[in-house]
Parts: structure tokens; sequence; C-alpha cells
């Protein structure tokens, strides 16, 4: 095993797709040139070439557009949108296009595409930036979403998207890109994927399960680890795909602990813990023994003030309340 | 006008008592003022004033016990007008006449009467549980009641580790409608519960011989368990003079014809007990999570023993039935009983219960209350002794009897009324004729 970043991790798999399968190829907005926002397409103008590296104009709707071609025309694209919020410019291409073209003309063409995007706040770029859109992308049929929190997962569902013939939104966080964790070393156990629409127990329980994905499975590892010296044992259920999602595992550990908080970046009604509560009354009704509690965000535009952002982002402060209220006996 | 309740201050806390009223009718009220002293199950506590008002009416004395939620006093806010009636304090545990409908509803309908969780009357009468899914769950399961659990969750909503708990103390009611009713005959219950604890308390088979209980000896040993552990049994005896009842039951036996049914003696306490209890309602009352439920209809059951175990097939109606006609059910249903032919409509239903040892010579003994009932009369054997009559030491044929009663619901003075409706009407049994 070795340990890499996120952001390593992300940057290798994309060379190793892109030499495995020459119909891979990226786009996106300086990605080449620049080596990409975030660096993870660091040097891969200069491996692959311009032909597959693609730098495009700003002008989402126009490259993702452009990508949706490609993929049905036989190439698998995958594109970087420099951050989730800039996925509403493309948004038709998106849900309207990508996702329906496979059913719309009777499953003629699939769109093997990747879009691979950041989101999440906590960096200070105010309401128009800092945005979780992944319910969005999540409640649209046709669309498969992953949103992986290790370097391991990220490598293994990376693979599973650029291989999937389905288009796939593969979710980033600013929060997880200088995450450091173990995958396998490359010379015997370098293509390994990790299916889509599986979840992952980081953490095995029995008081309590907190269901989470992307950036928040690290706080809620730290808050498990917390809360188990006061003798509370979290399972800690990282979705690691949103679409589809895996209710078995989720209901399995509910069925065990009796108990469930979810903690997810994103705003707390609609979302996609309000999906997963919704799902758990109806599956697992008979094994509840208190209520199923959401902590997300507060329901405002991020500010842009440091400590405003802060106080308006999910904390472990209010994941460990949560789950103390959950076990506790008197609310 | 706003009430001033009993509160309850503690989980385990059911009534309270009025120590001390620190304010007196007319009395200016704010909101915190302490209006009187609760003495509580453990300890005195202030009663405090929820509202701003003048104290209107005092309805609980100092010394008093009332129940949770009972109105003790009242508030008239301003700009109220004082209350031309005066009124009483309500105890909420009063039976509701709905609840009373929908039980004689279910008897009517049903002929198994009152069977806790076999008729509508929990969900009529004792309102909505507040349990967690799981919690629900769990009690289906293990066939517990979850009126009888309490509840440590928020708002006291009942939780798995509730129903675990009542499950690993034998607490809870268990749904009783599928099981056969049964009841102490100390002898029979003693064995089993010799067998259980040999079982318990020994590992090999060295020196013991493992038997595993039939479903009826499990019952009994299970729902007598829950009945020591949560029914708070008391006890008063009482000797009776049979003398005049031996000497009826030599007259309409010796008369009989052919084929005729034997009156036994304990016939005779049956319709006797019937009789009585229909004399003091009271005593043909149970308990319920909070509440009482007086039967409308007087059905006796009297303990039988069969082979590894024990019924207690149900006379209904004792009260309104002849002593013969009487005397022909019991054989018959004792018949029943003994070749393992009861019926569940046989047994359920009883609202009090008779064990009789006279048979085996026991002279005197106390039996376990066969829930949901509130009492057991054990019977012991007619036995000639001296006794002082008229001045005199005469021979008489006295027999002892024991109530075994619910503390929840009947109180002494009510059992020892009972009793003595029971021994006048035996001492005089040409009463039971009527």
């Amino acid at each position: 095993m070795t340990t890499l970043t996120y952001r390593q991790v992300l940057h290798d798999t994309l060379a190793q797709e892109m030499t495995r399968d020459e119909r891979v190829f990226l786009m996106g907005e300086e990605i080449g040139v620049f080596e990409g926002s975030y660096k993870v397409t660091k040097g891969l103008l200069e491996q692959f070439g311009a032909k597959r590296v693609k730098d495009t104009p700003i002008a989402e709707e126009g490259f993702v557009g452009a990508a949706v071609g490609a993929a049905m025309l036989g190439l698998r694209p995958v594109v970087e949108l420099m951050t989730i919020n800039f996925s509403i410019v493309a948004l038709d291409m998106i849900l309207n296009h990508a996702a329906k073209i496979y059913y719309m003309f009777g499953g003629q063409t699939p769109v093997p595409m990747v879009i691979r995007t950041p989101g999440g706040g906590g960096q200070q770029l105010a309401a128009t930036h800092s945005q979780n859109l992944e319910v969005f992308f999540s409640h649209i049929p046709g669309l498969k979403v992953v949103a992986p929190a290790t370097p391991y997962d990220a490598r293994g569902l990376l693979r599973s998207a650029i291989r999937d013939d389905d288009p796939v939104l593969f979710l980033e966080n600013l929060g997880v890109y200088d995450v450091k964790g173990e995958v396998p070393d490359e010379d015997f156990d370098n293509d390994y994927t990790i299916p889509i629409g599986v979840a992952d127990i980081k953490r095995n329980g029995t008081d309590v399960t907190l269901i989470t994905y992307s950036r928040m499975v690290h706080t809620a590892l730290e808050v498990a680890e917390q809360l188990q010296h006061e003798g509370i044992s979290c399972e800690v259920v990282d979705l690691r795909s949103l679409r589809p999602l895996d209710m078995p595992t989720i209901l399995q550990s509910v069925r065990k602990t009796n108990r469930a908080v979810i903690f997810e970046h994103d705003w707390r009604s609609y979302g996609i813990g309000a999906e997963i509560a919704a799902a758990i009354q109806e599956e697992a009704f008979d094994y509840l023994d208190a209520p199923v509690l959401r902590v997300a965000a507060a329901e405002v535009p991020l500010p842009y003030s440091k400590p405003m952002e802060l106080a308006a982002m999910p904390s472990g402060e209010q994941l460990v309340s949560a789950i103390r209220k959950t076990v506790s006996k008197r609310w | 006008m706003v009430d001033v309740i009993m509160p309850r201050l503690s989980d385990t806390m059911k009534e309270g008592a009025i120590a001390t009223w620190h304010k007196k009718p007319g009395d200016e009220i704010k909101k915190g003022d302490v209006l009187a002293d609760i003495e509580t199950d453990k300890a005195t506590m202030d009663l405090e004033a929820f509202d701003n008002g003048v104290l209107e009416q005092i309805l609980v004395q100092p010394g008093e016990t009332v129940l949770i939620g009972t109105v003790v006093a009242t508030i008239r806010k301003a700009g109220e007008t004082a209350s031309a009636t005066p009124r009483v304090a309500v105890a909420p545990t009063t039976i509701p006449e709905p609840a009373v409908a929908a039980v004689s509803a279910a008897v009517q309908a049903a002929a198994t009467q009152v069977q806790v969780a076999s008729t509508p009357v929990g969900a009529a009468s004792s309102g909505r549980v507040k349990a967690s899914p799981l919690a629900r769950n769990l009690a289906s399961t293990y066939q517990l009641d979850l009126h009888a659990i309490a509840g440590s969750g928020p708002g006291g909503r009942i939780l798995r580790d509730d129903v675990e708990g009542a499950h690993h103390k034998g607490n809870g009611y268990a749904i009783a409608a599928p099981e056969t009713s049964v009841v102490a005959v100390n002898a029979a219950v003693q064995s089993v519960v010799t067998q259980v604890q040999a079982i318990a308390s020994t590992p090999s088979g060295d020196e013991v011989e493992i038997i595993t209980p039939t479903m009826m000896q499990t019952t009994v040993a299970r729902r007598l368990t829950e009945s020591k552990q949560q029914v708070p049994h008391f006890y008063v005896s009482t000797e009776v003079d049979m003398t005049e009842a031996v000497k009826l039951r030599e007259q309409l036996n010796s008369k009989l014809g052919e084929g005729g049914v034997k009156i036994s003696f304990n016939d005779l306490v049956v319709k006797a007990s019937a009789i009585a209890l229909e004399r003091i309602p009271e005593a043909n009352t149970w308990y319920k999570d909070g509440k009482f439920y007086r039967n409308k209809r007087v059905n006796v059951g009297f303990a039988v023993d069969v082979p590894n175990g024990l019924v207690v097939p149900v006379i209904r109606d004792a009260n309104i039935k002849g002593v013969r006609s009487l005397a022909k059910e019991a054989k018959a249903l004792i018949e029943k009983a003994r070749s393992g032919k009861l019926r569940p409509e046989d047994y359920q239903g009883g609202t009090f219960s008779i064990s009789n040892l006279g048979m085996f010579n026991v002279t005197q003994f106390q039996a376990v209350i066969n829930p949901p009932e509130s009492a057991i009369l054990a019977v012991g054997a007619i036995i000639e002794k001296p006794v002082v009559v008229n001045h005199e030491i005469a021979v008489r044929h006295r027999m002892s009897l024991t109530l075994s009663a619910d503390h929840r619901v009947l109180y002494g003075a009510t059992v020892a009324r009972f009793l003595g409706q029971l021994q006048t009407l035996l001492e005089n049994p040409f009463e039971l004729l009527g």
C-alpha cells in the first residue's frame, strides 16, 4: 500500500485510464496549460497531448454539450467543471441530454461520459461559489452520481465511472483534495474498481448509524472516535454513491443499531438526507427506536464572512449533539 | 378558571397527599408561589402555581391522598367571576362510561369478556401509547402489552430498553388472549417453580431429572411471576362456620333423583362468592394502567388440578344461576378440564377466582392472583373443631377463607366487607338458594 492524496489519486487514475483506453479524453477550463484549478490534471497535457487534454472556453453549456455528442459517437469524455456551481450553466445539457438521450432514443446510443466537479463551502468563496448541488443531479433518473470520500474510493469509483456506459457525475469536494489515504501499490493491484451504488461501512458500531458521504465522512469518523470514549458506539456508513443509493447497506445497519443520523454538507430540506430518512422509515420502520435525525447546512446562501460561513456549515459539534439526542432517553 | 392538579413528581409516583396548604381561598396567587406541600412516595415537595390569580377553591384537604392528575384546587384568573357551585376533586382514574360500554359490548359480542388485551378495552380506554416502532415490534414479539410498560424515552416514549427490561424482569401485561387462564394452587405452582429452579441451578443431569415444562406450566410460571412481582398482594383471612352448609348440602344431595348432580362445597363457595361480588362490586373490579375496570358481570373461575398443570374454568353469571345448574355446569367443566377438552370460552373472561384445597385436607393457604383479576379466594378444608357458641364449647364444622387482593384497587376494609358477606352467606346457606 502507498499513502497518497485524493488529488494525486485522481491524477494518477485519469492518466491510467487514458493509457488503458484511447477513447478517454479530458475537457475543461484551464485543465491543460494551467494544469487544472486544483492541479488534478498536472502534467497530463504534456503526457497525452492537446488532442486528449482539451482546454475549453468559459462556456459550460457548450463543452458539456460537446462531451455529450462525443460520448454518443463513441468516445469517453471526462469533463472537469471547475466547480459544481458552474454546472448550473450546463444544466440543460446534463439533465435534458446526457441523462435522457439513451431513454429517448430507444437505447440506440449510450452516453458514456464523466463530469468531475468539486463542490462544498468553507473556502470563503461566497454564496454562488460554495454550493453543494449534488441533490439536483441525484434527483435525475438517467444520471449516476458518486461522491467518494477517500483516495481509495476515489480511484475505484473514478475507474468505474469512466468505464460505465451511463453519464456519471463524479463529485469531489474542495475539502477532500488533500486528504491522504492508502491505496494499493501499483505493481500488483492497480486495476481494482468499486462498483457504483455500493456503500461502505467505514466504521462498525452498535448504537447509532451515521449516514454520510464525501467530506463529511471524515468529520463523522472523528466524531465517532470521540463518542466512543463516552460509550456511544457509532457505525459510519459512507454512501460513496448517491444515485443509485445503496439502501440495503443502510437498512442493514439501521436494523442493527435501531437509530440513524444523516450528516450531509448540503442544505437540509428536500435533500439526500430527507430521501434516506424517508426510505428508512418505509423499509425499516419496525426497527427504529428513535426518529431519524438530519444534520445539514443552515438554509441560507453561504456567507462570505469566515465565521459566518463556518456557522452555517454543518459541524462535528452539531453531529455530536444530534447523536447524543438520538441515543439519549431525554431530549 | 385554572385547575391545579396533583403533579407527577417522580417516575414512580402514582398518587400524592397534600401535606399543608400555604394559601387559603381568596389569597392572591402569583405564578411560582408555593401553594402547598405535597407528600409523595419519596419526599415532600412544593406545589407551585403556574398561573396568576386568586385561589378559588381547595378541593383536597391536608392529609388526603389523591391520584396524579386529580384537581386539588382551582385558581380564578383576573376578570373571571367567582364560581357559583363548589366543585369536588375529580380523580382522573374514574372509569369512563364509554370504556364500560366498550367492555359490555365486547362481552356481549364475544362472550370472552374482559380479557385485557383480547378486547378493545385497552385501546378504548387507555389512550395512545407512545412507543418507538422498534419497541412496538419487540412488545409484539414478546407478547407484552405496551400499556403496562413505563417509557423512559423522550416524553415517556417506550424504547427498546424498556421492553427488553420488562421482558427480562417479567414485567408488562401478557397479551393473554390465546393462553390458558391459570391460577395458583400453591402446591402445583410450587412444583413447577421447583423444577424451574432445579434447571437453573443444576447444570448437569446427574442428580436431577431435567423436565422441560409444558406450555401450560411455562404459562403458569410466567404469569404468576408477573402477578407476584407487579400486583401488590395483601391477604385477609377469616374462618366461617359451615355447620349449616354441611346440613343443607346433605339435605339437597339426599333427595337427588336418578342422574342428578351432587352439589359440592365448592359449588356453594362459588355461589356465595358470586352473590358477595354482586353486593360488593368494588371487589369485582380490576386495575390496569392507572384505571379501574369494574366488571358488570360476575364470572367466577375455580382452579382445577389437571395432569401437569392447572386450569381455571369459568362459570359465567354465577350470581344469577341456581345452585343446581351451577353445580351441573361446574361438573361438566371439571370433566372437560380433566380430559383436556376445555375451549377458550370455557376458561376466559373470569372476573374472580377460587382455589380450593379443602379436598386435600389443607386447612389454610394463600393463593396468587390470576391477572388481570384483582382477587382470589383460597378455601381450606372443612374440619370439625371446638369453638365457643353461645358461651359454650361446641364442635362445629369450620372452614378457613383467605382472600388475596390487589391493593391497587382493593383496600382492607373492602376485602373485610366482602369476606363478611361470604361468611354471612355460607353460615346462612339458605340464602344461596334464592
